[in-house]
């Protein structure tokens, strides 16, 4: 599938996928060789790994114990008001 | 008592009258979207349009899933909707051009013809920097569809690749390809909208 020494294109696609498998033993040697030389491609790894927090810190924002608003009482009775009258 | 056969006798199946689905999933919709929305009156009024939506679509709701996994897919849908009509008003229309462009970032050798530029946001602040996150969700707005579901799933939602594929119905190398090509573009996105503008290097 890839070459004996990946180049910067491939080595993205297997920084992406090695996110979300458990990429073949000698592919992912091939890829952390590339990433030891190559800064641009260093800087690419960690900008994904950005946007991976970037997605968790939603998740935790939206079930945060201590930062855990609630629907207002007043947009629940208007939104109850709107199913009847769609219901009607 | 009688029943007809469209009325469930059973207390679970209260679940049936829409009314009591605000109760049961109001929160959970509305802390949702304020997650997305950063905005508490817009919130409600998403979570207002995804309830009626719900009314209307309810003949057609199979069980298949939870009736909370059902609202909530319908919640993600109206907010991507309402991100991409504001964004498609908004001067910026980098979201799209750069929608095709992961091949233009690499040269016929495979090495780097846009090289990723220094991004100087820290880590572990990023959930602190409203502005990155805004732009995140515009970018993430600005992507098709398919893609911006896919990366939401995994990234968001945190489902591994088998909830993933069953959640979206595709095999296991397609989401891969589907999560390299969001994060592709959703990385060159905010490399030209956040961080360029930001912070010139």
């Amino acid at each position: 599938m890839f070459g004996l020494i990946p180049d910067c294109k491939e080595v993205t696609r297997m920084v992406s996928e090695g996110m979300d498998r458990d990429l073949p033993r000698v592919q992912r040697m091939k890829m952390r060789m590339h990433l030891w030389m190559c800064k641009y491609c260093s800087r690419f790894e960690k900008q994904l790994a950005l946007l991976r927090k970037a997605g968790q810190s939603l998740a935790t924002y939206r079930t945060g114990p201590d930062d855990s608003p609630v629907l207002p009482q007043d947009a629940r009775d208007r939104i109850k008001q709107a199913l009847r009258e769609g219901a009607a | 008592m009688t029943q007809s056969p469209s009325q469930p006798s059973s207390p679970e199946a209260r679940t049936d009258s829409p009314e009591t689905w605000v109760d049961l999933y109001g929160d959970a919709l509305y802390r949702f979207a304020l997650s997305r929305l950063k905005n508490g009156e817009l919130a409600e009024e998403i979570v207002q349009e995804t309830f009626v939506a719900a009314l209307h679509a309810y003949p057609n709701f199979k069980g298949r899933s939870a009736l909370k996994t059902w609202l909530m897919g319908i919640l993600k849908h109206k907010i991507i909707d309402h991100l991409r009509r504001k964004y498609r008003e908004t001067p910026s229309d980098q979201v799209e051009a750069i929608a095709d462009g992961a091949d233009e970032l690499f040269n016929e050798k495979g090495g780097w013809s846009v090289r990723p530029a220094k991004w100087s946001v820290h880590p572990g602040h990023v959930y602190e920097q409203k502005e990155f996150l805004d732009i995140f969700y515009q970018c993430l707005a600005g992507i098709p569809d398919r893609l911006a579901e896919a990366f939401t799933l995994r990234e968001i939602d945190g489902l591994d690749t088998e909830e993933l594929c069953k959640e979206m119905d595709i095999s296991p190398t397609n989401s891969w390809t589907m999560l390299y090509r969001a994060r592709m573009q959703l990385r060159r996105c905010l490399e030209i909208n956040w961080i360029e503008g930001e912070d010139k290097e």
